[in-house]
């Protein structure tokens, strides 16, 4: 290792290494992420604009997207607000079993996200473990309520994973400075803890957002699939691509495309601007 | 704190502009009468969709004055059982196998009964043929040639599939038939070693008859073996296919059952009076205009030209019915000594 250190040399002038590199990295992305991507926009308005955006405004795929904006909103408010309790408990006491906490919350990653509906479905289900003791009407299987818990489980540790280690790793002067000039633990949090974290919250919140907006797995075995009804986007183009309406299927695919860019356009920019107070 | 306080509440104030949740598209408000939820296979899209529940809701409206509604989810009949099974909230499900429905039975969603229906509970029927690229380049004209090397098939996916299952039965029960009416006897060693062979030509095995129509249409594979009523509504459409007709081949049948399970007293009656709409001659003949054959009249089938003509035409009979065909063919033959080597 260390011949190759001393290998290294400095070029001075024109550094082709920089145009080659950066071209390297275009090129890998290139068949991997980019043309798939590009792929959907040529497919979504292969038939023209028009049949583009009648495909788009179709009742249903309206409903599709609504759906899957709306439940994907509660369970980012629910994960955000776990994830940021989660983390200041986790990273302000010690106690016996704290790491078990910490790799708990971090095993819906790694789970299959079919897996993750199917538990659901074992546990809530009209059938399940405690869903046969729910009355009928209260049923929560099958229902859009299904499809936020569905996208709780598999966007768990996102907002968690965010907002812990920008916290394990602020400074605790600033905290201990504010309770030693009176204020309350509460107060603390609040003006002191919770501003130099709003990054992390957002960043947290987005991301927990963008993945659960993009949910199949799960939310197709919990929700019954039922065209407007209980069917969010990634279901409708699954459903439609099955029919063989590919342009239906496209056009929806391409607002779900857009979304993610916009999505991670805020987030890259939001840090600055919200870390630059 | 401010701008995190305000980038909340402007992500609160765009949400509350659209839905908390959005409600059901089918109006809980009573504008739409009963709602019928259908579960169905996935080549039953389109004759319920565009002929069959249009027609009913419009004639139950003029019979008794109010309104009725559907709400459908399609998907591999297996798959659409299993999600019954689950508990998916269905008031009738239309099955590519009587397999599904047994299973239902044994779930208690359904009936012990659902046979005393008109048609045995078997709502229409169709003829397996092969769908192949336009021109026939691989010169396939029986399921022989699917076995020849070089030939891709596309084909669903037996474990999802309901029409996957009659395609497998399809191919076995045709060189059992060949056999029979050139020997008299049923060649089964021949017809396992036609399907292993034809099996190792799968290229693709989608969840759905449909899905893996549009597999075959996006651009995969030379060959599917498939209900006819797809091939039909792909020449139809000018798509560059076609259909080869294999000389023996088997008739689908596709059972419809109500799901007595959670049928609220308000819901039966208009359920009920669907489900004998089902095998009434308007809908018999809205399934015969979307390709599927009539089970209740003849007739019917025969006005329509499009229909293929099959030289050694069997059913699930041949096996002794769904009882024996699955034990025996899809998991003795196919699962057993096929899939897994």
């Amino acid at each position: 290792m260390s011949a190759n250190v001393s290998g290294v040399k400095h070029t001075r002038g024109f550094d082709v290494i920089k145009p080659l590199s950066v071209s390297v990295l275009i090129a890998i992305m290139l068949p991997l992420v980019l043309l798939p991507l590009a792929s959907i926009f040529v497919f979504g308005t292969s038939n023209g604009l028009t049949s583009f955006w009648n495909a788009l405004v179709a009742p249903e795929a309206i409903f599709a997207l609504k759906l899957s904006f709306a439940t994907s909103f509660w369970a980012m408010i629910f994960n955000v607000i776990f994830g940021l309790f989660a983390a200041y408990v986790l990273s302000r006491y010690a106690f016996w079993g704290r790491n078990a906490i910490i790799v708990m919350i971090s095993i819906p990653t790694a789970i299959p996200t079919a897996v993750a509906g199917f538990a659901l479905l074992l546990l809530w289900g009209p059938y399940g473990l405690l869903g046969r003791y729910l009355p009928p009407d209260m049923q929560i299987m099958f229902t859009p309520y299904a499809i936020i818990l569905a996208n709780i489980f598999v966007t768990f540790p996102l907002a968690f994973g965010v907002i812990m280690p920008v916290l394990e790793t602020m400074s605790r002067s600033l905290e201990e400075a504010s309770a030693t000039m009176g204020a309350s633990r509460w107060q603390t949090f609040w003006y002191v803890t919770l501003p130099s974290l709003r990054g992390a919250i957002v960043g947290g919140a987005l991301l927990t957002f963008a993945r659960a907006v993009g949910e199949f797995g799960s939310t197709i075995l919990v929700s019954g699939n039922l065209a407007g009804r209980t069917q969010t986007a990634p279901l409708y183009i699954f459903s439609k691509f099955n029919e063989g309406q590919v342009e239906a299927a496209n056009a929806v695919a391409v607002v779900l495309a857009l979304f993610s860019f916009v999505i991670f356009s805020v987030l890259f920019f939001a840090r600055d601007w919200l870390e630059a107070d | 704190m401010k701008r995190l306080c305000l980038s909340i509440t402007l992500i609160f104030a765009v949400l509350a502009t659209t839905d908390c949740l959005p409600g059901p598209m089918d109006g809980s408000d009573g504008s739409k009468g009963v709602v019928i939820t259908v579960y169905g296979f996935s080549i039953m899209k389109e004759p319920l969709e565009k002929s069959i529940f249009p027609a009913f809701a419009a004639k139950w409206k003029a019979e008794h004055g109010s309104n009725v509604s559907f709400i459908t989810s399609f998907a591999g009949s297996e798959t659409v059982t299993n999600q019954i099974l689950q508990g998916a909230p269905a008031d009738i499900a239309v099955l590519a196998i009587e397999r599904d429905v047994d299973r239902l039975v044994q779930g208690g969603a359904v009936k012990n009964d659902w046979r005393a229906r008109p048609g045995k509970g078997i709502v229409n029927t169709t003829p397996f043929i092969i769908l192949v690229r336009k021109g026939n380049p691989k010169q396939i004209n029986d399921f022989p040639d699917l076995a020849r090397e070089g030939v891709q098939l596309i084909h669903p996916d037996p474990t999802s599939s309901g029409g996957a299952q009659w395609s497998l039965l399809a191919i076995y029960g045709s060189e059992l038939k060949k056999s029979e009416a050139a020997s008299g006897g049923e060649d089964i060693p021949k017809a396992t070693q036609l399907l292993h062979e034809v099996w190792h030509n799968v290229i693709s095995t989608p969840g759905s008859a449909r899905e893996a129509r549009t597999s075959l249409e996006t651009g995969y594979g030379d060959a599917l073996v498939t209900y006819e009523l797809e091939g039909l509504m792909m020449t139809q459409a000018g798509e560059p296919f076609q259909v080869v007709v294999p000389k023996a081949t088997i008739f689908s049948e596709h059972p419809a059952v109500m799901i007595d399970r959670s049928l609220t007293p308000e819901k039966r009656p208009v359920v009920e009076a669907f489900m004998n709409y089902l095998w009434s001659d308007e809908a018999q003949q809205a399934f015969v205009k979307h390709h599927f054959r009539s089970v209740t009249n003849d007739l019917f089938n025969q006005a329509n030209p499009e229909f293929v003509k099959i030289e050694l035409p069997f059913t699930i009979e041949l096996f002794g019915g769904w009882d024996k065909a699955y034990p025996d063919v899809i998991q003795g033959v196919f699962i057993n000594q096929i899939k897994t080597r």
